[in-house]
């Protein structure tokens, strides 16, 4: 669906641009799926390869699963998890994941061996918009890097290279930084380090460096972002005033993941509120909440102008 | 123990007879998903038929379209689930105009849950909604422990519920089912009142009001102080309200809280429960309420169990708990 016939004149593209992320929706199913392996990435991040049954549908950057345990599980709902990877091996869907083991339930995921098997709902979600038109700047916080090296893959796929751009606290969290380095260079890709303490590349955050970055870069700049939410505010902020785009992946507390409980709301910016009412008084779209967007189901993936960052916690 | 039944021969699963009435409604059989966990159906269309369920209770539909309320909406605590949804709902326009017909194309059996803030809401809803075709029947959410105006605590009032559901009958000629909150000092008296005032059927229970804090930041997990909680940690508290309700009233009860199992729901069956409500299951398992189906089919074909039916009320105290749960609730009065 797009909203291409419900705007008129000049909002056209910019519309057609903001539904033309892939839509997730009624193509999700559940699979037990098979752990391949599991390693330490560093800085307390391990690394998961899920095997996954052919028929799944494969996920794009900025999807998520959820992701179950089996009984006997030492937690109740399943977990989000952001898709890293995604790649046929022999007919079947190997699914890579980034995550850091801080709860009951991803210390239980830390501990489980290959051939360990685990219950996935998915693909969820919408992810990033890569065919968007413009120069690709792919901005990674800390963990936010896994996506957006899948962002990368894609577009070099596609023979489009990219600006990618990764920030940390320490350059100990740059996680995988030469993997990264290696995979973007093979695809003609630039990476740009930057840290706050300066101990590795540029002395500050990503916004800074982005800053000084895009007056070199051909306009339009299409923004796609993965990080803490107080990053993707500042990147949001940037791109508004800039007159550049951004895609930002955004993370919520999650039950179902599908849109139907309704508990993983975000704060529609103004003008995303107006566009819903005017939507829902034609009677047409489904999204129908002015106020609150659902993180699942509308995104993770949002464009700048989506959300209200004073609100976003 | 002395009580029990003997055993019978097994019987093939076909041959169960899984049918139960619900008022004037008769279901295919006992299994229905729970308002607020199914959406309007279709978000699951594609992963369970609906037309093999007993049916779906939709999500609860207000007069106005609702946003609900300021995250969090939702945390998980042990063994369960707090939500402060807040009725987040399309509102009646949207529900009868877009939803419904969806439903009727599916096949289901449709009990379409609606709520208000006052008695003259629901009317309203019921006089758009009481003669719409596609509904089987309609659940009033007197229960929602999340929003301001409206919800258990108002509902609570036996002479408004009991007022409330005389006005509301003469409005539809479906099974009017009044779903019931679980915070009351004795369930008893809200479940008579409901009969009284008309309700076809009772569903047992709602979620119960529930709180978890944030130490590290002194401040709630939900972005309200309290919320309702779900899940397998309030299914024996559940089945003790269920099994109360059901010895009060002779209406129809269905059971819900906590039910992911075959056996769950057949446990609430034994208490009293004509039907069962699988809610955050579906959470868990999107397929909860079919495999919950053909558990209970598989348990009571092993049982030689030909109907259902006849389980209903299967358990009875004997004399001596009874007793104590008299007791129990006398000394909760002193």
């Amino acid at each position: 669906m797009t909203t291409r016939e419900r705007v008129p004149g000049r909002a056209t593209a910019r519309a057609r641009i903001a539904t033309a992320a892939p839509a997730a929706r009624r193509t999700w199913r559940q699979v037990r799926a098979r752990v391949v392996s599991q390693r330490d990435s560093g800085a307390g991040f391990r690394w998961l390869e899920l095997e996954l049954p052919a028929g799944f549908v494969a996920p794009v950057a900025g999807q998520f699963v959820q992701l179950l345990l089996e009984f006997p599980s030492p937690v109740l709902l399943p977990r989000p998890m952001s898709v890293a990877s995604a790649r046929r091996v022999r007919g079947k869907l190997r699914v890579g994941f980034l995550y850091a083991a801080v709860g009951a339930g991803t210390r239980a995921l830390s501990e489980l061996p290959p051939g360990a098997s685990v219950s996935v709902t998915g693909p969820l979600g919408r992810g990033y918009p890569l065919s968007e038109p413009g120069t690709p700047v792919l901005i990674a916080g800390g963990r936010g890097v896994a996506p957006l090296l899948m962002a990368a893959d894609e577009l070099a796929r596609s023979r489009r290279r990219c600006e990618f751009v990764f920030g940390a606290r320490t350059s100990g969290l740059l996680i995988g930084v030469t993997e990264a380095r290696t995979r973007l260079t093979r695809g003609g890709s630039r990476l740009h380090l930057a840290t706050d303490d300066g101990s590795r590349g540029f002395k500050g955050d990503v916004v800074g460096l982005l800053a000084k970055l895009a007056p070199k870069l051909e306009r339009p700049l299409v923004i796609h972002a993965c990080g803490p939410h107080g990053m993707l505010a500042a990147v949001a902020r940037w791109a508004m005033a800039n007159g550049a785009r951004a895609h930002l992946a955004m993370e919520s507390v999650m039950a179902c993941g599908t849109g139907v409980c309704r508990g993983c709301p975000l704060p529609r910016s103004g003008e995303a509120r107006q566009r819903v009412l005017a939507e829902g008084a034609a009677a047409a779209a489904l999204k129908g909440n002015p106020e609150w967007a659902m993180c699942c189901t509308d995104g993770p993936v949002f464009e700048s102008r989506e959300l209200d960052w004073e609100r976003v916690e | 123990m002395s009580h029990a039944a003997p055993k019978r021969a097994a019987i093939a699963p076909d041959r169960v007879d899984l049918s139960v009435r619900v008022g004037s409604l008769t279901l295919r059989n006992p299994i229905l998903t729970a308002s607020g966990t199914f959406g309007y159906g279709d978000e699951y269309a594609h992963v369970i038929d609906l037309a093999t369920i007993g049916g779906v209770v939709t999500k609860t539909v207000t007069v106005k379209p609702r946003a609900g309320n300021a995250p969090q909406r939702v945390a998980e605590t042990a063994s369960g689930m707090l939500n402060s949804i807040g009725l987040e709902n399309v509102g009646l326009e949207r529900f009868r105009d877009e939803k419904l017909p969806r439903l009727r194309e599916l096949e289901a059996t449709v009990i379409a849950s609606i709520g208000g803030e006052t008695p003259e809401e629901l009317e309203t809803l019921l006089r758009a909604l009481g003669r719409e075709p596609g509904v089987g029947a309609f659940e009033v959410n007197f229960s929602c422990p999340n929003v301001a105006a409206g919800g258990a605590r108002y509902w609570a009032d036996t002479d408004r519920l009991e007022r409330t559901l005389a006005q509301l009958k003469p409005l539809t000629d479906k099974p009017l089912i009044a779903k019931l909150s679980p915070d009351v000092t004795d369930i008893r008296d809200t479940a008579r009142a409901c009969e009284r005032g008309g309700a076809d059927a009772l569903t047992a229970v709602n979620t119960f009001v529930a709180m978890s804090i944030d130490l590290d930041g002194m401040k709630s997990r939900l972005g309200k102080a309290t919320g309702g909680l779900s899940g397998p940690a309030i299914k024996p508290m559940a089945l003790a309200r269920c099994w109360e309700a059901a010895g009060a009233v002779k209406i129809p009860v269905l059971g819900s809280g906590g039910i992911a199992s075959g056996r769950d729901a057949l446990e609430f069956i034994a208490a009293g429960a004509t039907a069962v409500q699988v809610g955050t299951a579906t959470f868990v398992e999107p397929g909860a309420s079919t495999r919950v189906l053909a558990e209970m089919r598989t348990w009571l074909a092993a049982n030689g169990i030909a109907r259902v039916t006849d389980l209903i009320g299967a358990f009875r105290a004997e004399p001596a708990q009874e007793a104590t749960t008299a007791a129990a609730r006398n000394g909760g009065q002193r």
